[in-house]
């Protein structure tokens, strides 16, 4: 089995955020399902004022337009329930960890 | 390789419509979905039921897969031991175009990548279609102390690459990564690279590994902060105390507890946590630790407290 190195690994991250195109490919999408996902707020921009190709994504714009993707494609949810499911899902997720924290789970 | 049953996967027959296949899927998946499930092994059987459903709710990849488990069924292949016969698709064409969202195709089995992986690209390759290879996703479970220092660790993927006659291939990759210090949970280490291999001479796609924090025997992470059990004396609670603390960072920090701490109380060490542009906290939980009354000195003492505090009703608020 070959090991490859890899060198040129990198935390995306405020220092080094995702472009417009970068996320879109990232969740096998286009750029103009980005944007709709931008204007439901499933994904934030900091400067949305700003041209579309100047917008900069997080890990956590990832993780979400990965889950939105799956949803759409798994359940056939339009964008703004979608939007409501994650708020859901991540509200869960919190609770579930703060419970953790305080060694109840 | 083992020979998969799709229909049984999902719960179905063979004759079942796509409406069928649909509503199989969706109540499976909302069954074994990781943020509802209580099934042990929720992840795995949602990772088959996802490539069941890639399968059976696309009709050139139904037909496909219904005429060579027919082949399979006629010729009987050994259990086990399954391998697609040569040219088995030959007359089906399968494709997959950069729109289709993630290419979730990296979890899915060998059965899976050898049947329809390599015949998604080689329809790609007839339709002279060029792009940018899809970026793949996976995740990695690393230790509290590498995200916050940093570590170089090993990961094997079954990852696509194309052979010197243009052939596509699955082969089982082993990466050296580089985890930069300070990442945390939820946050994606990109590969430039290492996703799927371009089509038609483009570039290759980036792989993304979703960073997952694996459990600590001391400590407990909710998003950049950290939390910690802090057992303390009864004594230590009730005076006050400087008690020594073991840092996820490691080294040794010397602690307040503070006078009339109570059990639940949390103690915040500012920036102790996981770094960040917003650096997390480490969160000491205080826990009182009673001495256990096992000598004749520490009943004594226990029973000198209890008078000396014998006003003391700590059942008060339930009236009694």
């Amino acid at each position: 089995m070959a090991t490859v190195s890899v060198t040129t690994a990198t935390a995306v991250s405020a220092s080094q955020p995702l472009a417009l195109n970068e996320l879109a490919h990232a969740v096998g999408a286009d750029t103009a399902w980005v944007v709709q996902l931008v204007e439901v707020g499933i994904v934030q921009v900091t400067a949305a004022e700003a041209p579309p190709e100047h917008w900069q994504f997080s890990s956590t714009d990832l993780q979400c337009a990965l889950e939105a993707r799956r949803l759409e494609r798994d359940f056939g949810v339009g964008l703004d329930a979608a939007a409501l499911i994650l708020d859901l899902q991540h509200e869960v997720r919190r609770l579930k960890a703060v419970l953790q924290v305080h060694g109840l789970r | 390789m083992e020979f998969k049953d799709y229909y049984s996967a999902l719960g179905i027959d063979r004759t079942a419509s796509d409406d069928e296949v649909r509503k199989a899927y969706r109540k499976l998946a909302r069954k074994y979905h990781p943020d509802v499930s209580k099934e042990p092994d929720a992840e795995k059987r949602m990772r088959d039921i996802n490539e069941a459903n890639d399968v059976l709710r696309d009709k050139e990849k139904r037909a496909a897969y219904d005429a060579l488990a027919d082949r399979v069924a006629r010729g009987g292949s050994p259990e086990g031991d399954f391998q697609p016969p040569p040219g088995w698709d030959a007359g089906f064409e399968f494709h997959r175009g950069p729109r289709q969202g993630p290419a979730d195709h990296a979890d899915f089995s060998e059965f899976f990548s050898s049947l329809f992986g390599e015949a998604e690209r080689r329809g790609a390759a007839r339709q002279n279609y060029r792009a940018r290879g899809e970026d793949h996703h996976a995740a990695i479970e690393i230790a509290l102390e590498d995200a916050l220092n940093g570590a170089e660790r090993e990961i094997t993927l079954r990852a696509q690459t194309v052979d010197a006659h243009g052939h596509p291939q699955w082969e089982n990759r082993t990466l050296s990564v580089k985890i930069p210090p300070g990442v945390h949970p939820g946050q994606f280490i990109r590969l430039a690279g290492q996703g799927m291999p371009g089509h038609g001479g483009e570039a290759a796609g980036d792989l993304y590994l979703e960073v997952r924090i694996a459990p600590h025997k001391l400590y407990r992470v909710e998003e950049r902060d950290i939390y910690m059990t802090l057992p303390v004396t009864p004594t230590e609670a009730a005076l006050g105390a400087q008690v020594h603390v073991p840092t996820p960072g490691g080294g040794v920090v010397e602690v307040t507890v503070p006078r009339h701490a109570r059990s639940g109380m949390k103690l915040r060490l500012k920036g102790r946590g996981l770094k960040g542009k917003t650096p997390g906290d480490l969160y000491l939980l205080i826990e009182i630790a009673l001495p256990p009354a096992d000598s004749d000195a520490t009943r004594k003492a226990y029973e000198q407290l209890a008078q000396a505090a014998s006003s003391f009703n700590p059942r008060q608020h339930l009236g009694v």
